[in-house]
């Protein structure tokens, strides 16, 4: 008798056990071929129209007299929204990066943007203490600065190489163990805000026109996606606040060096050129091979 | 001074031929004609495309009914045109997930005009565009407008009475047509036929 029941409890485990795997397959159900790159769309929601992954693989950030080439890919990655008279809003990615923070290289390192020979006594002591140590290296980070429903993409001005395609609010993260964690150029109450186009821009002085490209597009999936290549985004009519933040303790030292150093960084003075290859898929059409593949 | 005349008969014989040069190449500029006589006045071509389809990588568009309406007339020589009208139905995408929804041609009338490219008789059709809305859940161009612009060239049959449009024959009359900002192919085979004055009689581009 014991025996039996302890059959029967057994096979019920098990029973249960193997609902619960079939659950949590059926949880992850998974995307497959074209549609991998959408996995942190947030497709799930049926407001989400379409589904965006952009890698940005070159191109260079102007800020003032500093020219950060891109070196390291960036991603940008979510869901669009209905569009409403042509734009449309964004949703950001489901694991929470939107926009991948890849740090670029700064040319110079740290004596580009602090040199020693215009710094005070104290400065010029610490910055030989970082070049001594080979800490001299400095990154460029674009982080997004407000959340991801301030993104705007406008698919029509994308294609028709004319008007905003992408606004992206950003902030430019510079790291080094020497400028502490919170040096920053932008923030979420005073970012920078790039309107870029695949069209010619408008720049006030001393920047001059430039010309973006929508690039070649291929329909994959049967429509169902449009893979752009050779897309090249510009924008420089655009402003950037001072730098906040840099030096930690010495920030009030370190911070008018850098600044000093960035120069004029008003609109006219500062370019974004993002050479990127673009997905776009369909929101439905991402459910949909998400349900087929459980 | 014997020498200066000499120079001066010389520069005048080349122009001469200069010019003798330019109007062959005028005269030989290609005119409509009917029953090999020279279009006098007006004549309107009226007819449907047997066969017309458009295609951006990855996703083709056909149109089963194609129409179009082109007057055509010859000016100083050369045969000159101007397509009035263009309706588009039954369009339909090679893409299970596409639909056409709306298609349309714009900003009409488009001008044209008869060139010879190498020893093949041309019909340039310049300022097209063609606003086409896709549909379907599934299909990505939902949404968005695709705009078909440009000239495209399209050679002339005088046996079989048709304009050619393709990749050879846009590529041989130095045109293009564009959407979503990059060079597409479109392909179509049109009758011309009159279909006022001139009706049943033999059209021919020469």
């Amino acid at each position: 008798m014991q025996m039996h029941r302890t059959r029967v409890v057994a096979t019920a485990f098990f029973a249960l056990t193997l609902a619960a795997l079939a659950l949590a397959g059926s949880a992850q159900a998974k995307l497959v071929g074209n549609y991998t790159k959408f996995a942190q769309c947030p497709y799930a929601s049926l407001e989400v129209k379409k589904c965006i992954y952009s890698t940005t693989e070159s191109g260079e950030v102007v800020l003032g007299s500093k020219k950060v080439p891109i070196e390291k890919p960036v991603v940008l990655q979510g869901g669009t929204l209905k569009a409403v008279e042509g734009n449309a809003g964004f949703v950001g990615a489901t694991n929470g990066i939107t926009l991948s923070k890849a740090p670029q290289n700064v040319p110079g390192g740290l004596l580009g943007i602090v040199p020693e020979a215009s710094s005070p006594a104290l400065v010029k002591t610490l910055i030989k203490f970082f070049l001594e140590n080979s800490l001299t290296g400095v990154n460029s980070t674009l982080e997004l600065a407000e959340p991801a429903s301030e993104i705007v993409v406008s698919e029509n001005n994308l294609a028709a190489e004319t008007g905003v395609a992408l606004k992206l609010p950003v902030k430019v993260h510079l790291e080094n163990p020497f400028l502490g964690k919170s040096c920053f150029v932008g923030s979420s109450t005073s970012p920078i805000i790039w309107n870029l186009t695949t069209g010619e821009t408008s720049p006030p002085a001393p920047n001059t026109k430039i010309k973006g490209k929508a690039g070649f597009i291929e329909f994959l999936e049967e429509g169902r996606i449009a893979l752009t290549k050779e897309n090249v985004l510009v924008d420089n009519a655009w402003s950037a606040p001072a730098p906040t933040g840099c030096g930690g303790i010495l920030s009030f030292l370190v911070t008018p060096i850098i600044k000093a150093q960035l120069g004029t960084t008003t609109a006219g003075h500062n370019t974004a050129i993002l050479k990127n290859t673009l997905y776009i898929a369909s929101g439905a059409a991402v459910r949909k091979n998400n349900e087929e593949n459980p | 001074m014997r020498t200066k005349s000499t120079a001066i008969s010389a520069a005048l014989a080349a122009l001469v031929v200069l010019c003798a040069m330019f109007a062959t190449t005028a005269s030989a500029a290609p005119a409509w004609k009917f029953e090999t006589k020279s279009l006098e006045g007006t004549e309107v071509i009226l007819g449907g495309a047997i066969e017309s389809s458009m295609t951006v990588p990855g996703l083709t568009t056909k149109c089963e009914d194609f129409l179009y309406k082109l007057t055509i007339e010859n000016a100083s020589g050369t045969g000159k045109g101007s397509l009035t009208e263009m309706p588009l139905y039954n369009c339909t995408t090679n893409s299970k997930a596409c639909t056409v929804g709306t298609i349309g041609a714009e900003k009409l009338p488009w001008a044209s005009h008869l060139a010879t490219f190498g020893t093949t008789n041309y019909i340039v059709i310049e300022g097209v565009k063609v606003a086409i809305y896709y549909e379907g859940e599934e299909c990505v161009l939902g949404e968005t407008l695709v705009t078909v612009t440009g000239s495209a060239g399209g050679s002339i049959d005088n046996t079989a009475e048709t304009a050619t449009f393709n990749a050879s024959t846009l590529s041989a009359s130095k045109t293009e047509l564009k959407a979503l900002s990059q060079k597409i192919e479109w392909n179509g085979l049109f009758p011309t036929e009159a279909f006022q004055w001139h009706r049943e009689q033999a059209l021919s581009v020469s």
